[in-house]
């Protein structure tokens, strides 16, 4: 019981942490993107379907990501380039993917949703490891994209805080009249994270499809891209940081299943409603704005 | 007038274009699904009454985002303010037999603004004195009131006899005044011209209104100013809220009478559209609620005619608003509107001090 | 040899460069004078890059220099250190250095490693001949003071080992004794043989370290001249034309003037550090009170408390005869404090808490009136605007000083703070500010003028009050001099 409620936590942590930990780029380069739900929700749909028409799951993983990374770059344009509201061009961005994901969804597959169902990206055991008591089957005997995001945070870790790459990706966020000064290009260095962002964005949304639910319903994605948002900010904008925080959601999701699976007296909504009042809870309490990068938000246009 | 007109109807007109694209994309013939559009909305008097019907729920959440954006709220949670005032509404509604109408509708009304009001008043709280991002919090406060409204429904407010996921109807004195029946005006949409008018006199002619646009544009300079921040994020936000809660309320009182699984079809989100189109000010947020309010109205039509969702809607007001962002902007040599900037713009105005 | 020619460049409906052609040589240090205004920070941005000119060209040493990227104009060997901080305030001084120059080598993606030890060995090197000290290992920007941030970004511009430095108005914020110290670091750079180039308004600067002088006017080079040829009212007149500015006068002090403001044991602390210590000040009638000191000794933090903006930790300040709204204060930041620039004129009239309380009836505006009001005040003043309800933005940055003043003085104020109120205004606007000021003095007013600008205190100030670390000292009369403040600035009382 306990064993299927921890493994359920790691892969329902993965979307989420995928999805952070581009947003944590992005953020630090200064852009906050609203739109990344949109993004995750147009990388299921569109894995899915590249899955669906042709049999192949390299062919869905790539769809998803260009889905993604399509929507990311709209964003790009608008929040770069044209230096637009943050918020609205992100929340905008949001109802187009719903929108183009609800079209393209009933015209391929109707309103009765017939058998859009695929087979799963499989769990990817990793030979004797899988079969330690207890740890293995949790740690070692998930979808490849779970090994993937965890592998993922030390690498950002590494990458945000210890390369040259990523001191100039903060001073963009700190201080873009002083980067551009520089010579260190800020739109370039936004462009670079807002489409390392769109891939894993691609990705997390493609682990829903994929190996997750194996269909598709409308709004799959469900807020988890907004529970990124908070993740980044909980984990204090720490690769560590954020990986304890997804954990901490992917329990509060898989606790919605385990406890209704107990059959108790308490409205299932509760269980529902859950992940989300969780983390508005644990912002109230941890979310403070003051470690944002300096230019967080702000539209920046150089001259 | 016309200048000021120019830029949103250009936007919507770029936007007419990239949908004829996508539904070209779909195999949809974008003169008939224009056409089926124009034919739902308008086509006879029943279907125009009806976009106005629809409009209504837009012109309240519409205001309630134009307050709170021009303090620079960002309150993505009107749609689950106005579930909450809704299911105010559902819960005092049902228990309100035999009292006389006014008193009732009243009774009805005010239920739905508190319940909006305290909903988005706690993401106003939590930014005041815990600079919690509103951004988030509404949005995890819409997740969490759409189960409140799911166990309502199927819980305690459930109808007598259990046969179908809805609230007990609310009394007949609880209904909203209806006009020329068989179409399905009624006075909740004379309730909201009056508030578009109360909330630009608000905005624009008063003193408090003065002050919130202050902090939205110039955070900095308004506390300088000895304008009470922290307290007007709470008053705004919780203004948001009533009003989207009362756009709730009148959809429970007017045109539902119950409370279903899914009350709000995105109204809290088209409301953005709405709000952007009408450049945030109140009074053009009518005209725009009802350009949007037809949209949804045709689009069951659209479906009948061409076979394509009614869900497109949703791309073509998410395709209005992100035209209307790339209008603003200063990179096409506009000046830059409240909008497209940050309260404490960081870029420097070049050639005034060189 | 740096050569630009004929560069022109307009923002706008403003001519900002005409037809400019500008050189600097090597071994030479030259000083670009104009006023606030002129053209001197835009040819700046046009010779590192930071802006692309209309028309013109800018050769080094014979080479076209591509325009309008900064990155060009950085690796032909132009680097610059800007008006406006350019440091990443979070960042330590090391990272800030990476970023500059010491952290270039090896080119590529910029997958290596940070190697902060080899930031700081190459600092160190620099510095030493440099005579100054680098700041503690791991040292925040934000902690550090305003005179060390100008060694260290002067330190980054040299970090890139350039051929041309430009150093746009640097000395602002430095205290006297700073300033000297900072003046023969120029001229060791040019010993090194490097082409400086000194961007000022401050004749006395330019002419004490200059090899040449090139002013600049109205986006147009008026003269080019040496410190032998030209005295400092040449060179003023040079740089402002044929307007006379009238000399300035000090208040005569009144014999026994009445307490107007009093501010008794003000303290403000945050996080651990106190900010405002213990001060005590009484201002009275017909007085102008100067207070001395670099930027970043509490001034700003006074301000805000006066105005209401930030809660004191302890102490107490009034104005008297009144409930404390008889106090206009000027903050020093008039584009992000002062005035909300996407409003209009009238609308920044009712900013200030008495104005908007005279335009409001029972929560209600009362444009008409607002509207009239301002128009008054732009008409009295002579501010260059459209009407009221032209947008803040609309104005130049000489007239939006002159409208805070007029604003501040359309609330019929017993007392007046100003912070560093006249900085980034040309000559004309600043005497206009000051008998501004000298007028509302004379009419029994207080004026309590805190500012960096020592010529400014000298000038209209009656008396003189120094602060340091958050704590205010009175002054004698002989101390009424640039030494002598320059000293009491940096903190030494005994001497």
């Amino acid at each position: 019981m306990l064993e299927a409620f921890l493994i359920s936590t790691i892969a329902m942590a993965t979307p989420i942490l995928l999805a952070a930990l581009g947003e944590l780029l992005v953020e630090e380069s200064g852009i906050i993107n609203v739109g990344i739900e949109g993004a995750m929700l147009a990388g299921a749909f569109f894995a899915l379907s590249g899955v669906y028409f042709t049999g192949s799951i390299a062919v869905g993983l790539t769809c998803g990501i260009a889905a993604a990374t399509a929507i990311n770059a709209m964003l790009g344009v608008l929040l770069i380039n044209l230096a637009v509201n943050q918020v609205v061009a992100g929340t905008a961005l949001n109802i187009f993917a719903a929108g183009i994901t609800g079209v393209f969804y009933r015209k391929f597959f109707g309103i009765t949703g017939k058998a859009f169902i695929v087979s799963p990206l499989h769990a990817l055991a990793i030979g004797p490891l899988a079969r330690i008591p207890f740890f293995g089957p949790m740690l070692f005997d998930q979808s490849p994209l779970v090994y993937l995001a965890f592998l993922l945070v030390p690498v950002f870790a590494w990458l945000i805080r210890r390369t040259r790459y990523g001191l100039r990706v903060r001073a963009a966020g700190e201080r873009p009249e002083a980067a551009d000064a520089l010579g260190l290009g800020v739109y370039a260095l936004r462009w670079q994270a807002l489409i390392v962002s769109g891939v894993l964005s691609g990705l997390a949304g493609a682990f829903l499809t994929l190996a997750y639910a194996n269909t598709f319903v409308e709004n799959i994605s469900a807020g988890r891209g907004f529970v990124a948002l908070a993740v980044v900010i909980l984990g204090q904008r720490n690769s560590w940081g954020l990986a304890a925080a997804s954990l901490l959601f992917g329990a509060a999701m898989a606790l919605q299943f385990g406890l209704q699976a107990l059959g108790t007296a308490v409205p299932y909504q509760l269980f529902l409603a859950l992940p989300y009042a969780l983390t508005l809870i644990v912002l109230a309490f941890f979310g403070g704005q003051a470690r944002d990068p300096s230019a967080l938000g702000i539209p920046y246009i150089r001259n | 007038m016309l200048a000021r007109l120019a830029k949103p109807a250009g936007a919507i007109a770029l936007a007419i274009a990239l949908i004829a694209l996508v539904l070209l994309a779909l195999g949809a013939s974008p003169a008939g699904v224009f056409i089926a559009l124009w034919q739902g909305a308008f086509g006879n008097w029943i279907a125009f009454t009806d976009s106005l019907v629809k409009a209504t729920p837009l012109v309240f959440t519409g205001l309630a985002i134009s307050v709170a954006f021009s303090a620079a709220l960002w309150n993505i949670g009107a749609d689950g303010q106005l579930v909450i005032g809704a299911i105010a509404a559902g819960a005092v509604g049902p228990f309100l037999g035999g009292w006389p109408r006014p008193l009732a509708l009243t009774i009805v009304l005010i239920a739905g603004a508190i319940g909006g009001a305290w909903w988005s008043a706690i993401c106003g709280w939590l930014r005041a004195r815990r600079d919690t991002n509103e951004v988030i919090s509404t949005i995890m406060l819409n997740f969490v009131a759409v189960q409140i409204l799911s166990w309502t429904v199927h819980g305690p407010l459930m109808e007598a006899s259990h046969a179908y996921p809805q609230s007990m109807r609310i009394a007949p004195s609880a209904e909203m005044y209806m006009f020329m029946p068989p179409t399905r005006l009624n006075l909740g949409m004379i309730l909201a011209l009056v508030l578009a008018i109360a909330m630009y006199l608000l905005l624009f002619r008063g003193e408090v209104g003065f002050q919130l646009r202050a902090m939205g544009i110039n955070r900095r300079a308004a506390n300088f100013f000895r304008i009470p921040i922290a307290s007007l994020t709470i008053w705004t936000m919780a203004l948001s809220g009533a009003l989207a809660g009362i756009g709730g309320a009148v959809q429970v009182s007017a045109i539902n009478h119950r409370l279903y699984e899914k009350i709000s079809p995105g109204w809290g989100f088209e409301a953005i559209a709405v709000a952007l189109v009408a450049r945030l000010n109140p009074l053009g947020i009518v005209v725009a609620a009802i350009f949007f309010g037809a949209l949804d109205n045709g689009s069951q039509a659209m479906q009948r005619a061409e076979g394509v969702s009614p869900v497109l809607v949703q791309v073509i007001q998410a395709v209005v608003i992100l035209i209307l962002l790339a209008f603003d902007t200063s990179a096409w040599g506009n000046i830059r509107e409240v909008f497209s900037r940050a309260p404490v713009a960081a870029t420097s105005i070049e050639g005034a001090d060189a | 040899m740096l050569e630009a020619k004929c560069i022109t460049r307009r923002f706008g409906r403003t001519l900002a460069l005409d037809g400019v052609n500008f050189s600097a040589r090597v071994g030479e240090i030259q000083a670009l004078l104009g006023e606030n205004g002129a053209g001197k920070t835009t040819l700046m941005k046009v010779l590192t890059g930071g802006v692309r000119p209309d028309a013109g060209a800018v050769e080094l040493d014979g080479s076209p220099l591509p325009l309008g990227s900064p990155d060009a104009a950085l690796r032909a060997g132009i680097a610059a250190v800007h008006q406006s901080p350019m440091l990443f305030e979070r960042f330590s001084w090391e990272e800030n250095l990476a970023l500059g120059g010491f952290g270039r080598d090896g080119g590529g993606f910029g997958l290596q490693q940070i190697d902060l030890h080899a930031v700081v060995a190459k600092a160190r090197a620099l510095t030493h001949h440099l005579g100054f000290e680098l700041p503690p290992p791991g040292a925040i920007i934000a902690d550090r003071s305003v005179a060390e941030r100008v060694r260290l970004e002067v330190l980054r511009a040299l970090s890139f080992d350039p051929r041309v430095l430009i150093l746009d108005e640097p000395t602002g914020v430095l205290a006297p004794n700073e300033l000297t110290a900072f003046l023969d670091l120029l001229r060791r750079l040019r010993g090194e043989g490097r082409m400086v180039v000194l961007i000022t308004h401050k004749l006395a600067e330019a002419r004490a370290v200059a090899d040449r002088i090139t002013v600049l006017r109205g986006g147009r080079l008026v003269a080019e001249t040496t410190p032998a040829e030209s005295d400092e009212s040449e060179l003023a007149r040079l740089m402002i034309g044929k307007v006379t500015i009238p000399p300035e006068q000090q208040v005569a002090p009144l014999a026994n003037p009445a307490t107007l403001l009093e501010i008794e044991n003000l303290t403000y602390r945050s996080a651990g550090v106190t900010i405002l210590d213990g001060i005590s000040l009484r201002l009275g009638a017909g007085e102008i009170a100067g207070v001395a000191g670099v930027d970043g000794n509490g001034q700003a933090e006074l301000v805000e408390v006066l105005a209401g903006a930030r809660k004191a930790t302890s102490g107490w300040f009034g104005v008297r005869g009144s409930d404390g709204s008889s106090m206009a204060v000027i903050p020093q930041d008039r584009d992000l404090d002062g005035l909300i620039l996407e409003m209009a004129l009238w609308e920044n009239f009712l900013l200030p808490q008495p104005l908007r309380e005279r335009m409001t009836r029972r929560g209600w505006l009362d444009v008409a009136r607002a509207m009239e009001l301002c128009r008054a005040a732009l008409g009295a003043f002579r501010i260059r605007a459209a009407g009221p309800e032209a947008l803040a933005s609309s104005l130049s940055g000489g007239n939006r000083q002159r409208l805070e003043v007029a604003r501040a003085l359309t609330q019929n104020p017993r007392v007046i703070v100003a912070h560093n109120v006249t900085r980034g205004l040309d000559l004309v606007a600043t005497a206009d500010v000051h008998r501004t000021l000298l007028e509302f003095a004379a009419d029994g007013g207080a004026v309590l003028l805190i500012s960096s600008d020592l010529d400014e205190l000298l000038a209209i100030a009656s008396r003189l009050l120094v602060i340091s670390r958050g704590k205010i000292h009175p002054t004698e009369p002989e101390d009424r001099s640039p030494e002598r403040l320059g000293l009491l600035m940096a903190g030494r009382w005994s001497e």
